[in-house]
Protein backbone atom coordinates (compact mmCIF):
# COMPACT_ATOMS: atom_id res chain seq x y z
CA UNK A 1 0.00 0.00 0.00
CA UNK A 2 2.72 2.07 0.70
CA UNK A 3 4.30 1.57 -2.72
CA UNK A 4 1.48 2.22 -4.57
CA UNK A 5 1.05 5.66 -3.18
CA UNK A 6 4.55 5.89 -3.78
CA UNK A 7 4.56 5.19 -7.36
CA UNK A 8 1.86 7.47 -7.79
CA UNK A 9 3.33 10.53 -5.65
CA UNK A 10 6.46 9.86 -7.48
CA UNK A 11 4.58 10.36 -11.15
CA UNK A 12 2.52 13.24 -9.59
CA UNK A 13 5.98 14.95 -9.10
CA UNK A 14 7.02 14.11 -12.74
CA UNK A 15 3.63 15.67 -13.86
CA UNK A 16 4.42 19.37 -11.94
CA UNK A 17 7.90 18.98 -12.60
CA UNK A 18 7.48 18.84 -16.53
CA UNK A 19 4.85 21.65 -16.38
CA UNK A 20 7.09 23.80 -14.33
CA UNK A 21 9.60 23.50 -16.94
CA UNK A 22 6.80 23.73 -19.98
CA UNK A 23 5.66 26.64 -18.83
CA UNK A 24 8.75 28.46 -17.44
CA UNK A 25 9.68 29.68 -21.33
CA UNK A 26 6.00 30.85 -21.71
CA UNK A 27 6.10 32.64 -18.14
CA UNK A 28 9.28 34.75 -19.07
CA UNK A 29 8.31 36.03 -22.30
CA UNK A 30 4.94 37.68 -21.15
CA UNK A 31 6.66 38.76 -18.08
CA UNK A 32 9.12 40.39 -20.57
CA UNK A 33 6.15 41.66 -22.87
CA UNK A 34 4.55 42.89 -19.83
CA UNK A 35 7.48 45.31 -18.50
CA UNK A 36 7.73 46.54 -22.30
CA UNK A 37 4.18 46.89 -22.54
CA UNK A 38 3.81 48.35 -18.92
CA UNK A 39 7.48 50.86 -19.41
CA UNK A 40 6.62 51.42 -23.05
CA UNK A 41 3.70 50.33 -24.62
CA UNK A 42 1.19 52.24 -22.25
CA UNK A 43 0.57 55.88 -22.44
CA UNK A 44 1.20 57.83 -19.31
CA UNK A 45 -1.95 58.58 -16.99
CA UNK A 46 -2.55 62.36 -17.50
CA UNK A 47 -3.83 63.28 -14.02
CA UNK A 48 -1.38 60.74 -12.01
CA UNK A 49 1.42 60.69 -14.17
CA UNK A 50 3.92 57.99 -14.05
CA UNK A 51 3.36 56.27 -10.95
CA UNK A 52 -0.32 55.02 -12.42
CA UNK A 53 2.22 52.01 -14.09
CA UNK A 54 2.14 50.80 -11.15
CA UNK A 55 -1.42 49.56 -11.78
CA UNK A 56 -0.40 46.89 -14.17
CA UNK A 57 1.65 44.86 -11.74
CA UNK A 58 -0.60 46.04 -8.88
CA UNK A 59 -3.99 44.14 -10.46
CA UNK A 60 -1.97 41.47 -11.99
CA UNK A 61 -1.41 40.34 -9.19
CA UNK A 62 -4.55 40.86 -7.31
CA UNK A 63 -6.34 38.90 -9.75
CA UNK A 64 -4.31 36.18 -9.34
CA UNK A 65 -4.00 36.21 -5.63
CA UNK A 66 -7.93 35.67 -5.76
CA UNK A 67 -7.46 32.97 -8.14
CA UNK A 68 -4.65 31.17 -5.74
CA UNK A 69 -6.82 31.08 -2.90
CA UNK A 70 -9.51 29.63 -5.09
CA UNK A 71 -7.66 27.14 -5.49
CA UNK A 72 -6.52 26.73 -2.32
CA UNK A 73 -10.53 26.43 -1.39
CA UNK A 74 -10.64 23.10 -4.24
CA UNK A 75 -7.63 21.46 -3.35
CA UNK A 76 -8.67 21.25 0.32
CA UNK A 77 -12.16 19.98 -0.64
CA UNK A 78 -10.20 17.61 -3.13
CA UNK A 79 -7.82 16.75 0.22
CA UNK A 80 -10.70 16.02 2.54
CA UNK A 81 -13.04 13.91 0.04
CA UNK A 82 -9.86 11.70 -1.31
CA UNK A 83 -6.72 12.02 1.36
CA UNK A 84 -4.68 12.03 -1.22
CA UNK A 85 -1.39 14.29 -0.20
CA UNK A 86 -1.18 15.58 -3.35
CA UNK A 87 -3.89 17.78 -2.98
CA UNK A 88 -2.69 19.03 0.15
CA UNK A 89 0.93 19.73 -0.89
CA UNK A 90 -1.17 22.06 -3.96
CA UNK A 91 -3.34 23.63 -1.31
CA UNK A 92 -0.36 24.50 0.68
CA UNK A 93 1.53 25.64 -3.03
CA UNK A 94 -1.31 27.78 -3.74
CA UNK A 95 -1.34 29.52 -0.48
CA UNK A 96 2.35 30.76 -0.62
CA UNK A 97 2.01 31.79 -4.07
CA UNK A 98 -0.95 33.71 -3.17
CA UNK A 99 0.32 35.58 0.11
CA UNK A 100 3.65 36.30 -1.52
CA UNK A 101 0.83 38.24 -4.23
CA UNK A 102 -1.05 39.38 -1.92
CA UNK A 103 1.97 41.16 -0.19
CA UNK A 104 3.04 42.19 -3.43
CA UNK A 105 -0.46 43.48 -3.97
CA UNK A 106 -0.68 45.56 -0.67
CA UNK A 107 3.01 46.69 -1.22
CA UNK A 108 2.52 47.94 -5.26
CA UNK A 109 -1.03 49.63 -3.60
CA UNK A 110 0.30 51.38 -1.10
CA UNK A 111 3.67 53.17 -3.24
CA UNK A 112 0.87 54.10 -5.41
CA UNK A 113 -1.29 55.34 -3.09
CA UNK A 114 1.39 58.04 -1.41
CA UNK A 115 1.74 60.09 -4.43
CA UNK A 116 -2.04 59.95 -5.48
CA UNK A 117 -4.02 59.85 -2.35
CA UNK A 118 -1.16 61.00 0.38
CA UNK A 119 -1.26 58.31 2.02
CA UNK A 120 0.71 54.88 2.33
CA UNK A 121 -2.62 53.04 3.96
CA UNK A 122 -5.97 53.75 2.29
CA UNK A 123 -8.12 52.66 4.88
CA UNK A 124 -10.81 54.12 2.81
CA UNK A 125 -10.97 51.52 0.36
CA UNK A 126 -12.45 48.51 0.96
CA UNK A 127 -10.65 46.65 -1.62
CA UNK A 128 -7.03 47.31 0.00
CA UNK A 129 -8.86 46.58 3.26
CA UNK A 130 -10.69 43.34 2.16
CA UNK A 131 -7.14 42.47 0.77
CA UNK A 132 -5.19 42.76 4.17
CA UNK A 133 -7.84 40.54 5.90
CA UNK A 134 -7.00 38.14 3.14
CA UNK A 135 -3.57 38.33 3.40
CA UNK A 136 -4.49 38.13 7.29
CA UNK A 137 -6.19 34.97 7.24
CA UNK A 138 -3.91 33.05 4.78
CA UNK A 139 -0.81 33.82 6.84
CA UNK A 140 -2.18 32.29 9.80
CA UNK A 141 -2.77 29.32 7.39
CA UNK A 142 0.69 29.12 7.17
CA UNK A 143 1.59 29.47 11.23
CA UNK A 144 -1.06 26.81 11.80
CA UNK A 145 0.97 24.64 9.05
CA UNK A 146 4.16 25.43 10.63
CA UNK A 147 3.13 24.47 14.30
CA UNK A 148 1.99 21.15 13.13
CA UNK A 149 4.19 17.39 12.83
CA UNK A 150 3.73 15.87 9.09
CA UNK A 151 0.49 13.78 8.73
CA UNK A 152 -2.96 13.46 8.21
CA UNK A 153 -3.71 15.55 10.81
CA UNK A 154 -1.89 18.43 9.95
CA UNK A 155 -3.49 18.17 6.04
CA UNK A 156 -6.87 17.70 7.06
CA UNK A 157 -6.51 21.14 9.86
CA UNK A 158 -4.98 23.31 6.49
CA UNK A 159 -8.02 21.90 4.80
CA UNK A 160 -10.43 22.85 7.06
CA UNK A 161 -9.01 26.53 6.95
CA UNK A 162 -8.78 26.95 3.33
CA UNK A 163 -11.99 26.30 2.97
CA UNK A 164 -13.28 28.16 6.01
CA UNK A 165 -11.44 31.19 4.93
CA UNK A 166 -12.13 31.27 1.74
CA UNK A 167 -16.35 31.26 2.35
CA UNK A 168 -15.44 33.83 4.50
CA UNK A 169 -14.27 36.44 1.58
CA UNK A 170 -17.55 37.75 0.45
CA UNK A 171 -18.47 38.27 3.94
CA UNK A 172 -15.79 40.29 4.68
CA UNK A 173 -15.72 42.18 1.29
CA UNK A 174 -19.67 42.90 2.03
CA UNK A 175 -19.05 44.19 5.73
CA UNK A 176 -15.87 46.07 4.64
CA UNK A 177 -17.95 47.86 1.59
CA UNK A 178 -20.84 49.01 4.06
CA UNK A 179 -17.95 49.86 7.35
CA UNK A 180 -16.59 52.11 4.91
CA UNK A 181 -19.56 53.43 3.11
CA UNK A 182 -20.99 54.40 6.61
CA UNK A 183 -17.84 56.73 6.88
CA UNK A 184 -17.25 59.91 5.75
CA UNK A 185 -15.68 58.74 2.71
CA UNK A 186 -11.98 60.60 2.33
CA UNK A 187 -10.58 59.11 -0.46
CA UNK A 188 -12.60 57.44 -3.43
CA UNK A 189 -11.62 55.39 -6.16
CA UNK A 190 -12.87 57.02 -9.05
CA UNK A 191 -13.07 54.94 -12.38
CA UNK A 192 -9.90 55.03 -14.57
CA UNK A 193 -10.92 55.39 -18.31
CA UNK A 194 -8.66 52.83 -19.38
CA UNK A 195 -7.63 53.72 -23.04
CA UNK A 196 -7.50 50.54 -25.22
CA UNK A 197 -3.33 50.96 -24.97
CA UNK A 198 -4.18 50.30 -21.42
CA UNK A 199 -6.01 47.57 -21.66
CA UNK A 200 -3.80 45.60 -23.62
CA UNK A 201 -1.48 46.18 -20.93
CA UNK A 202 -3.33 44.77 -17.99
CA UNK A 203 -4.32 41.71 -19.86
CA UNK A 204 -0.93 40.89 -20.56
CA UNK A 205 0.03 41.95 -17.29
CA UNK A 206 -2.63 39.88 -15.95
CA UNK A 207 -2.26 37.07 -18.00
CA UNK A 208 2.06 37.17 -16.96
CA UNK A 209 1.43 36.95 -13.60
CA UNK A 210 -0.83 34.18 -14.10
CA UNK A 211 2.23 32.35 -15.81
CA UNK A 212 4.26 33.17 -13.15
CA UNK A 213 1.96 32.22 -10.68
CA UNK A 214 1.33 28.84 -12.35
CA UNK A 215 5.20 28.26 -12.54
CA UNK A 216 5.68 28.90 -8.89
CA UNK A 217 3.03 26.83 -8.04
CA UNK A 218 3.96 23.53 -10.07
CA UNK A 219 7.73 24.20 -8.25
CA UNK A 220 6.45 24.74 -5.05
CA UNK A 221 4.04 21.41 -5.33
CA UNK A 222 7.25 19.08 -7.19
CA UNK A 223 9.39 20.37 -4.50
CA UNK A 224 6.90 19.13 -1.32
CA UNK A 225 6.58 15.95 -2.93
CA UNK A 226 9.71 15.62 -3.80
CA UNK A 227 10.60 15.90 0.06
CA UNK A 228 8.17 14.08 1.23
CA UNK A 229 9.38 11.16 -1.41
CA UNK A 230 12.64 11.40 0.27
CA UNK A 231 11.14 10.88 3.87
CA UNK A 232 9.22 7.81 2.27
CA UNK A 233 11.83 6.44 0.47
CA UNK A 234 14.10 6.52 3.47
CA UNK A 235 11.65 4.96 6.21
CA UNK A 236 11.26 1.90 3.33
CA UNK A 237 14.94 1.34 2.95
CA UNK A 238 15.84 1.49 6.53
CA UNK A 239 12.69 -1.08 6.76
CA UNK A 240 14.46 -3.06 4.92
CA UNK B 1 -38.11 6.12 13.14
CA UNK B 2 -39.82 9.59 12.18
CA UNK B 3 -37.87 12.08 11.15
CA UNK B 4 -39.63 13.84 14.21
CA UNK B 5 -38.68 11.71 16.49
CA UNK B 6 -34.46 11.46 14.93
CA UNK B 7 -34.88 15.16 15.07
CA UNK B 8 -35.89 15.16 18.72
CA UNK B 9 -33.50 12.63 19.70
CA UNK B 10 -30.75 14.84 17.90
CA UNK B 11 -31.71 17.94 19.88
CA UNK B 12 -31.70 15.78 23.18
CA UNK B 13 -28.19 14.85 22.24
CA UNK B 14 -27.10 18.25 21.54
CA UNK B 15 -28.63 19.10 24.80
CA UNK B 16 -27.19 16.19 26.96
CA UNK B 17 -23.59 17.15 25.80
CA UNK B 18 -24.09 20.83 26.14
CA UNK B 19 -25.50 20.49 29.89
CA UNK B 20 -22.67 18.26 30.55
CA UNK B 21 -20.58 21.34 30.15
CA UNK B 22 -22.65 23.65 31.58
CA UNK B 23 -23.18 21.85 34.18
CA UNK B 24 -18.62 21.25 35.32
CA UNK B 25 -18.62 25.06 34.37
CA UNK B 26 -21.64 25.58 37.25
CA UNK B 27 -19.78 23.69 40.21
CA UNK B 28 -16.53 25.07 39.36
CA UNK B 29 -17.10 28.24 37.57
CA UNK B 30 -13.96 28.46 37.14
CA UNK B 31 -13.66 29.67 33.83
CA UNK B 32 -16.18 32.03 33.56
CA UNK B 33 -14.75 34.32 36.69
CA UNK B 34 -11.17 34.23 34.45
CA UNK B 35 -13.11 35.27 31.82
CA UNK B 36 -14.90 37.67 33.36
CA UNK B 37 -12.04 39.15 35.29
CA UNK B 38 -10.51 39.59 31.87
CA UNK B 39 -13.55 41.21 30.16
CA UNK B 40 -13.79 43.58 33.09
CA UNK B 41 -10.00 44.19 33.18
CA UNK B 42 -10.42 45.14 29.62
CA UNK B 43 -12.75 47.84 29.76
CA UNK B 44 -10.45 49.21 32.71
CA UNK B 45 -7.38 48.97 30.72
CA UNK B 46 -8.80 50.58 27.57
CA UNK B 47 -10.25 53.42 29.80
CA UNK B 48 -6.73 54.36 31.00
CA UNK B 49 -5.26 54.13 27.41
CA UNK B 50 -8.42 56.24 25.60
CA UNK B 51 -9.35 58.31 28.79
CA UNK B 52 -12.57 57.22 26.91
CA UNK B 53 -14.75 57.28 29.73
CA UNK B 54 -14.06 62.01 29.45
CA UNK B 55 -16.89 63.47 28.26
CA UNK B 56 -14.64 65.39 25.72
CA UNK B 57 -13.36 62.55 24.65
CA UNK B 58 -16.63 60.84 24.21
CA UNK B 59 -17.65 63.74 22.18
CA UNK B 60 -14.65 63.94 19.93
CA UNK B 61 -15.05 60.27 18.91
CA UNK B 62 -17.73 58.61 19.83
CA UNK B 63 -17.11 54.94 18.04
CA UNK B 64 -14.54 54.58 20.72
CA UNK B 65 -16.41 53.11 23.46
CA UNK B 66 -18.69 50.69 21.66
CA UNK B 67 -15.28 49.78 20.17
CA UNK B 68 -13.52 49.24 23.51
CA UNK B 69 -16.87 47.16 24.34
CA UNK B 70 -16.55 44.68 21.64
CA UNK B 71 -12.60 44.02 22.53
CA UNK B 72 -14.13 43.35 26.14
CA UNK B 73 -16.81 40.66 24.52
CA UNK B 74 -15.14 39.05 22.12
CA UNK B 75 -11.22 38.81 23.02
CA UNK B 76 -11.42 36.97 26.20
CA UNK B 77 -13.91 34.43 24.66
CA UNK B 78 -11.06 32.53 23.38
CA UNK B 79 -10.26 31.35 27.12
CA UNK B 80 -13.40 29.26 27.38
CA UNK B 81 -12.63 28.38 23.45
CA UNK B 82 -9.39 27.11 24.03
CA UNK B 83 -10.81 25.17 27.24
CA UNK B 84 -13.74 23.66 25.84
CA UNK B 85 -12.05 21.08 23.92
CA UNK B 86 -8.31 20.72 26.00
CA UNK B 87 -10.55 19.56 29.30
CA UNK B 88 -12.19 16.94 27.36
CA UNK B 89 -8.93 15.74 25.78
CA UNK B 90 -6.64 16.01 29.50
CA UNK B 91 -9.45 13.94 30.93
CA UNK B 92 -9.55 11.70 28.23
CA UNK B 93 -13.18 12.00 27.56
CA UNK B 94 -13.20 13.22 24.10
CA UNK B 95 -12.48 9.64 23.06
CA UNK B 96 -15.31 8.45 24.78
CA UNK B 97 -17.54 11.22 23.57
CA UNK B 98 -16.15 10.18 19.97
CA UNK B 99 -17.07 6.84 20.63
CA UNK B 100 -20.42 7.20 21.32
CA UNK B 101 -22.82 6.53 18.24
CA UNK B 102 -23.73 9.54 17.53
CA UNK B 103 -23.21 11.83 14.42
CA UNK B 104 -20.11 13.79 14.91
CA UNK B 105 -22.19 17.05 13.28
CA UNK B 106 -24.34 17.07 16.79
CA UNK B 107 -21.06 16.96 19.38
CA UNK B 108 -19.92 19.81 17.44
CA UNK B 109 -23.55 21.52 17.86
CA UNK B 110 -23.36 19.94 21.78
CA UNK B 111 -20.14 21.74 22.74
CA UNK B 112 -21.13 24.83 20.81
CA UNK B 113 -24.12 25.41 22.55
CA UNK B 114 -22.22 25.23 25.53
CA UNK B 115 -20.09 27.66 24.19
CA UNK B 116 -22.26 29.80 23.29
CA UNK B 117 -24.81 30.08 26.28
CA UNK B 118 -21.53 30.50 28.59
CA UNK B 119 -20.36 33.40 26.22
CA UNK B 120 -23.65 34.77 26.54
CA UNK B 121 -23.34 35.00 30.06
CA UNK B 122 -19.85 36.07 30.67
CA UNK B 123 -21.33 39.57 27.65
CA UNK B 124 -24.45 40.15 29.70
CA UNK B 125 -22.71 40.62 32.81
CA UNK B 126 -19.83 42.35 30.75
CA UNK B 127 -22.48 44.68 29.07
CA UNK B 128 -24.35 45.60 32.71
CA UNK B 129 -20.35 46.85 33.84
CA UNK B 130 -20.01 48.48 30.58
CA UNK B 131 -22.95 50.59 30.63
CA UNK B 132 -22.46 51.55 34.44
CA UNK B 133 -19.04 52.43 34.65
CA UNK B 134 -19.55 54.90 31.45
CA UNK B 135 -22.83 55.68 32.17
CA UNK B 136 -25.24 54.41 29.10
CA UNK B 137 -28.83 54.57 30.74
CA UNK B 138 -30.48 51.75 30.32
CA UNK B 139 -32.90 52.47 27.61
CA UNK B 140 -35.68 51.16 24.84
CA UNK B 141 -32.97 50.44 22.58
CA UNK B 142 -30.81 48.39 25.21
CA UNK B 143 -32.63 45.54 23.70
CA UNK B 144 -30.98 45.53 20.67
CA UNK B 145 -27.45 44.88 22.33
CA UNK B 146 -29.01 41.78 23.63
CA UNK B 147 -29.68 40.77 20.29
CA UNK B 148 -26.30 42.15 18.85
CA UNK B 149 -24.78 39.89 21.65
CA UNK B 150 -26.61 37.05 21.06
CA UNK B 151 -25.72 37.21 17.60
CA UNK B 152 -22.28 37.92 17.48
CA UNK B 153 -21.23 35.48 20.01
CA UNK B 154 -23.05 33.17 17.98
CA UNK B 155 -20.98 33.16 15.26
CA UNK B 156 -17.93 33.89 17.27
CA UNK B 157 -18.28 30.27 18.92
CA UNK B 158 -19.26 28.26 16.16
CA UNK B 159 -15.67 28.93 14.12
CA UNK B 160 -14.50 29.49 17.93
CA UNK B 161 -15.38 25.63 18.79
CA UNK B 162 -14.29 24.41 15.41
CA UNK B 163 -10.89 25.85 15.58
CA UNK B 164 -10.60 24.71 19.27
CA UNK B 165 -11.39 21.51 18.87
CA UNK B 166 -8.43 21.83 16.12
CA UNK B 167 -5.48 23.42 18.06
CA UNK B 168 -6.15 21.27 21.14
CA UNK B 169 -4.13 18.63 20.00
CA UNK B 170 -1.32 21.20 19.15
CA UNK B 171 1.20 22.59 21.84
CA UNK B 172 1.28 25.99 21.03
CA UNK B 173 -2.43 25.98 21.47
CA UNK B 174 -2.92 29.13 23.75
CA UNK B 175 -1.24 31.29 21.24
CA UNK B 176 -2.66 29.77 17.46
CA UNK B 177 -6.17 29.67 18.73
CA UNK B 178 -6.48 33.54 18.55
CA UNK B 179 -4.08 33.71 15.49
CA UNK B 180 -6.58 31.68 13.85
CA UNK B 181 -9.80 33.18 15.15
CA UNK B 182 -9.45 36.56 14.72
CA UNK B 183 -9.03 37.14 11.15
CA UNK B 184 -11.49 34.79 10.42
CA UNK B 185 -14.34 36.98 12.79
CA UNK B 186 -13.31 40.35 11.64
CA UNK B 187 -16.53 40.88 9.82
CA UNK B 188 -18.53 39.88 13.33
CA UNK B 189 -16.08 42.54 15.05
CA UNK B 190 -17.20 45.17 12.40
CA UNK B 191 -20.52 44.08 12.13
CA UNK B 192 -21.13 43.92 16.29
CA UNK B 193 -19.24 47.63 17.07
CA UNK B 194 -21.02 49.63 13.96
CA UNK B 195 -24.85 47.93 15.26
CA UNK B 196 -23.56 49.37 18.88
CA UNK B 197 -22.69 52.42 18.09
CA UNK B 198 -25.80 53.38 16.63
CA UNK B 199 -27.62 51.49 19.46
CA UNK B 200 -25.51 52.66 22.17
CA UNK B 201 -25.36 56.53 20.78
CA UNK B 202 -29.40 56.35 20.01
CA UNK B 203 -29.27 57.33 16.58
CA UNK B 204 -31.43 56.88 14.02
CA UNK B 205 -30.85 53.07 13.20
CA UNK B 206 -30.74 53.74 9.87
CA UNK B 207 -27.46 51.19 9.23
CA UNK B 208 -28.56 48.90 11.87
CA UNK B 209 -30.28 45.94 10.00
CA UNK B 210 -27.81 45.97 7.49
CA UNK B 211 -24.84 44.90 10.42
CA UNK B 212 -27.62 42.64 11.75
CA UNK B 213 -27.98 40.86 8.38
CA UNK B 214 -24.01 40.63 8.10
CA UNK B 215 -24.22 38.97 11.58
CA UNK B 216 -26.80 36.20 10.90
CA UNK B 217 -25.37 35.40 7.11
CA UNK B 218 -22.14 35.02 9.46
CA UNK B 219 -23.93 32.77 11.49
CA UNK B 220 -26.11 30.90 9.65
CA UNK B 221 -22.84 30.48 6.59
CA UNK B 222 -20.17 29.18 9.40
CA UNK B 223 -22.26 27.43 11.60
CA UNK B 224 -23.43 25.16 8.52
CA UNK B 225 -19.41 25.07 7.40
CA UNK B 226 -18.18 24.19 10.48
CA UNK B 227 -20.96 21.51 11.62
CA UNK B 228 -20.02 19.91 8.03
CA UNK B 229 -16.33 19.90 8.66
CA UNK B 230 -16.06 19.44 12.35
CA UNK B 231 -15.61 15.19 11.96
CA UNK B 232 -12.73 16.29 9.62
CA UNK B 233 -11.33 18.07 12.30
CA UNK B 234 -11.60 15.68 16.01
CA UNK B 235 -11.32 12.11 13.88
CA UNK B 236 -8.15 9.82 15.10
CA UNK B 237 -6.13 8.77 11.98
Amino acid sequence: MWSKNLDADLQANRRYTAWAVRLLAPAFLLGALALYATFLYAPTEKVMGDVQRIFYFHVGSAWNAFVAFFVVFLASIAYLRTRRVKWDQLAVASTEVGVVFTTITLVTGSIWAKPIWYTWWPWGDPRVTTTLVLWLMYVSYLILRSSLPEGDQKYKFCAVLGIIGFINVPIVWMSIRWWRTHHPVVVTTSGMNLETKMVHTLMISVFAFAALYAVLLCLRTSMRLQERLTREMEVEVLAK
Amino acid sequence: MSPTRRLLDGLGLIWTLAEKDLRIELRSRQAFYTTLFFSFLILMVFNFAFDAANQDMRKAAPGILPGILWVALIFPGVIQLNRSFQSEREDGTLLGILLSPMDRGLIFLGKFLANWIFLVAVNLVTLAIFMAVYNFPLTSSTPWMLLLILLASLGFSAVGTLFGAMVSSIRTREVLLPILLFPIVIPVILAAVNGSTEVLLAENFRFLFQWIKILVAFDVIFLAASYLVFEYVVEES
